[in-house]
């Protein structure tokens, strides 16, 4: 009998414990286990929102969105996987080895689409879609993606897109980017990625064990990123770029009225898309890493400063003017070189100019007039004047990356090399050799304040943000004598018009041109060459700066290409 | 040979025990229908009428086996035990394999599991045996001889590989010892003796049985492998909470996440779908059946009728204990039915009988 009751008791025990520890893990634990088996069947599914587009001053996409087809595999629904790798590779043409690479990483994830050709042409698409009946398994997916319509073109200045950076994360997330999304990472992609990118949509998803989607549960709309309307014009921009060939360097037409940048063309450049699509890896690490390719990244004009030569003899012309040193009568005698301390400083021509007045000497570009001038207006109010015409500083465009490039002064010299200035070198910086760097968007602005009489324009390029326009116009007065801009303005008209000019190659029948060249020497090889002009001349439209890397004497292909774009956009109507 | 001697002794079955019975069918029809509601239609329907009309068939069984008087399967105890053993050698040559084990026979077109009619046999040989020697109850050597008469059951058993019900043997023959009245102590020792002896067995397991074990021991050691299941039967249980998420709304058990949920963990579905107040309900009518149990054994005189009602009781118990315990990750996972609601025709029909065993001997315990 007493045992029985040891049998009865043991058995109760057994059973109380076991139900006393169900109502552990069930009531105690019960909102964590409850939370462990919501999290098992909800998945979010983020939905990106479309891209704001970039467009053009006439609405042209240059950076848009357009549905990627991909040919996918669901590798539970494949019969034969064989089959399908031949088709699939007979009607894309990729290669059988790669698709089965990605078959093999199919087989881990059965019933989710996965990838095989990525990007794959419209009737490709159509083609594999009617496969799809006899061989189930295949699919076309889409999915948004960028697109640059206009690859190169007007690739610096679009910039590309990137996978999200550590440290852009970290400063991001709080506006909802997640790891792995796509951020500008220069140009317009970057300056305005809080206006580009939409805000994000999810869609919460009842799944199964095995990840198949059972029913959907809510959906957030994503909101598409705002488009953004810019100053360019894209076809002078193609054109522009097409001129440049396989030159480097960079042409920028500006608007010299408000500062509207038309075209900003840098050379050698690349294809937006290369960041973007995985298969494309290979020309992604040629622009990265070929010499050869000479930094297509680079902006060469805004990023990079040059030695102007002698477009910057306008300045000092101006300088001149102004201070009463010279006026426009006044005669200074070349006989091909000029001796400052105990050396010779040679002008371009041997034989001289002979006699000649300040337009002359810009027409010419003759070197020892400006030597004589330089040193008599003195090297102060030379960094003072060109201060005054935007060098030195950033111009405030807005696009990252950009420089301030340098304007030597006195101090500065004394500050870094412990010497004094020399009158040497007040005759470099007088025919912009020397110390003084500037960048090819400086000179073109420089241009823009002789054309319009005196006024530092802002160069921008986006005009509006989806409906709102944006005040980017920013025109500041200068206290530049407009007499003076008259007679240098003078000087540059018979730079490219008259006989003998320095510029004659920019003449065009079409508009009046005028403009200043330059041959800058630089110690990396040959030289730089210049061309920054405006037309027309009464009521100038445009102003364009033309800069060949290496390339020569200004007066030749820098001032041919000026002038083609001129034409172009009178062509065009732009003026 | 058949028929009841008078009406009295069917004044005395049980009908506690056949409420309890019928009602833990009942119920486990519902959550079968939602555990197995998720497979594919076909599948579905195959199951629901199989296992509906086995239900049918064991209550035909247990009226039978009450028309007979238990005496009438002791006398043949031994004769079924051979008979048994003899299916289980022949499940080597002719059983056909799932799962990785071979553990199922067919014969005359029913295909059955011999080892789990082996629990039902080895109670009867086992009450036959030692019924038979009831003056020597305190003999360590009986003991001994009779736990080498399980043995070849049990290791048979044992190498199919069918870990769970070869244990499920060991409580019967505890708790049939244990009411014989086998010396305390020796019973203690020998005990002792199987747990030092285990390094053995480790050796005789199969892989995916050591991974078990293993997994057991620590679930977090393949959570997506062998700890699988156990992580998310935990998570279907826990879940369930003090209500449960309701009938075929278990996210757990209807989105797949639970493995073998119409069979050997038809509890987690219990537990997430009937909350707390479900699986109470469920625990206490497997509690009244047992202790109804345990009374018929005290009441009966009979020595066979008392090891009968023994071994069958400590079967129960330690397998209701076993499968909830494995479900809720206190217990290695063994390959454990949960009787009378779990998917399966032999541990079916095998529970009926034993249930049918079990009212027999309360219904025919000399009166006093």
């Amino acid at each position: 009998m007493n045992r029985i009751r040891i049998y009865a008791f043991s058995i109760v025990v057994l059973f109380v414990a076991v139900w006393l520890y169900l109502g552990y893990i069930q009531l105690i634990k019960g909102d964590d286990y409850r939370n462990l088996s919501e999290k098992n069947r909800l998945v979010i599914i983020p939905l990106t929102a479309p891209r704001g587009e970039i467009l053009d001053r006439n609405d042209v996409p240059i950076a848009d969105n357009r549905t990627w087809f991909d040919a996918s595999i669901i590798y539970s629904d494949a019969k034969d996987v064989n089959e399908i790798s031949d088709i699939v590779s007979k009607v894309t043409g990729a290669k059988k080895k790669e698709i089965a690479k990605k078959i093999i990483y199919a087989r881990n994830r059965p019933f989710s689409p996965v990838t095989m050709v990525e990007d794959i042409d419209r009737e490709q698409a159509i083609l594999l879609e009617q496969y799809n009946f006899d061989y189930p398994g295949i699919l076309v997916t889409t999915k948004p993606s960028r697109s640059y319509p206009y690859k190169k073109i007007a690739s610096t200045i679009i910039g590309y897109l990137g996978m999200i950076s550590e440290s852009e994360f970290t400063r991001y997330r709080t506006y909802g980017y997640r790891m792995n999304d796509l951020v500008g990472k220069s140009g317009l992609e970057k300056e305005y990625e809080s206006y580009l990118q939409g805000t994000k949509g999810g869609m919460q998803i009842e799944v199964d064990s095995l990840g198949r989607k059972k029913r959907i549960l809510t959906i957030f709309e994503p909101l598409p990123g705002k488009n953004i309307k810019t100053t360019l014009d894209v076809r002078l921009q193609k054109y522009c770029d097409e001129l440049m060939g396989n030159r480097k360097g960079s042409i920028i037409c500006l608007d010299p009225q408000t500062g509207e940048v038309l075209t900003l063309v840098s050379k050698p450049n690349f294809d937006p898309a290369i960041f973007i699509s995985p298969d494309k890896i290979k020309d992604l690490l040629h622009v990265l890493y070929n010499e050869e390719d000479n930094y297509p990244l680079l902006n060469r004009g805004i990023s990079c400063s040059y030695p102007p030569g002698s477009v910057f003899k306008c300045v000092l012309a101006t300088a001149a003017l102004e201070n009463g040193i010279i006026d426009e009568q006044d005669i200074f005698t070349c006989n091909g070189a000029y001796k400052v301390g105990r050396r010779y400083f040679h002008c371009w021509r041997e034989s001289g100019h002979g006699e000649v007045s300040i337009a002359e000497a810009i027409k010419y570009s003759c070197n020892v007039f400006f030597y004589q001038l330089g040193l008599r207006v003195g090297v102060d109010e030379i960094s003072k004047c060109a201060s005054r015409f935007g060098f030195g500083e950033k111009t405030g465009i807005d696009l990252p990356g950009e420089i301030p490039g340098f304007v030597p002064t006195r101090q500065w010299k004394r500050d870094t090399f412990h010497e004094k200035w020399y009158p040497g070198d007040t005759a470099n910086f007088s025919i912009g050799q020397g110390y003084l760097l500037v960048t090819p968007l400086q000179l073109v602005r420089m241009m823009a304040v002789i054309a319009n009489n005196g006024n530092l324009v802002r160069p921008y390029i986006v005009k509006s943000i989806e409906n709102l326009k944006i005040d980017s116009q920013k025109i500041s007065k200068t206290d530049i004598s407009p007499d003076a801009l008259a007679i240098v303005k003078e000087g540059l008209k018979k730079v490219v018009n008259d006989a003998r000019g320095t510029g004659m190659k920019a003449r065009s029948s079409d508009v009046v041109i005028s403009g200043k060249t330059g041959t800058a020497q630089n110690m990396l090889g040959k030289n730089h060459g210049w061309f920054s002009g405006f037309a027309p001349f009464d009521e100038p439209r445009i102003c364009v700066v033309v800069f060949v890397e290496f390339g020569g004497k200004g007066g030749l292909e820098a001032s041919i290409l000026a002038r083609k774009a001129i034409e172009k956009s009178k062509e065009l109507g732009i003026i | 040979m058949i028929g009841l001697k008078n009406q009295a002794e069917m004044r005395h079955l049980d009908l506690v025990i056949l409420l309890c019975l019928v009602l833990v069918n009942l119920a486990g029809l519902i959550f079968l229908y939602s555990a197995s509601s998720s497979l594919d239609e076909a599948k579905f329907q195959a199951i629901m009428s199989k296992q509906s009309m086995l239900m049918f068939i064991g209550f035909v069984l247990i009226f039978i086996i009450l028309l007979i008087d238990y005496q009438r399967f002791i006398d043949s105890a031994y004769f079924l035990y051979v008979i048994n053993l003899f299916l289980l050698v022949l499940v080597f040559f002719a059983g056909s394999k799932r799962l990785g084990a071979q553990r199922w026979l067919s014969l005359f077109g029913f295909t059955f599991q011999p080892s789990e009619f082996m629990k039902i046999t080895l109670v009867l040989m086992l009450a036959s045996y030692f019924g038979a020697r009831k003056e020597h109850s305190k003999s360590t050597f009986l003991m001994i001889k009779g736990i080498l008469l399980v043995l070849p059951a049990f290791l048979l058993v044992a190498v199919q590989p069918d870990l769970g019900t070869a244990l499920m043997l060991l409580p019967i023959l505890l708790g049939v010892l244990f009411i014989f009245g086998t010396d305390i102590k020796a019973l203690l020792a020998t005990a002792f003796l199987g747990i030092l002896s285990t390094p053995i067995f480790w050796y005789l397991l199969k892989d995916y049985q050591r991974k078990r074990l293993l997994v057991f021991l620590n679930p977090n050691l393949d959570p997506l492998g062998a700890g699988y299941t156990i992580t998310q039967s935990k998570i279907a249980v826990g879940s369930g909470g003090l209500f449960g998420k309701g009938w075929l709304s278990g996210t757990q058990n209807q989105l797949n996440f639970l493995p073998e949920r119409h069979t050997d963990f038809v509890f987690s579905v219990v537990g997430e779908e009937w909350g707390f107040i479900g699986i109470s309900v469920v625990l206490l009518l497997y509690l009244i059946i047992i202790l109804r149990g345990v009374m018929i054994i005290s009441q009966t005189r009979d020595i066979y009728g008392k090891l009968i009602a023994a071994g069958v009781v400590c079967w129960f118990t330690f397998q209701i204990i076993i499968n909830v315990g494995m479900t809720i990750g206190i217990l290695p996972v063994v390959g454990l039915t949960l009787p009378f609601i779990s998917y399966g025709g032999s541990s079916l029909l095998v529970s009926m009988i034993a249930i049918g065993l079990l009212l027999n001997v309360g219904m025919r315990r000399p009166l006093f």
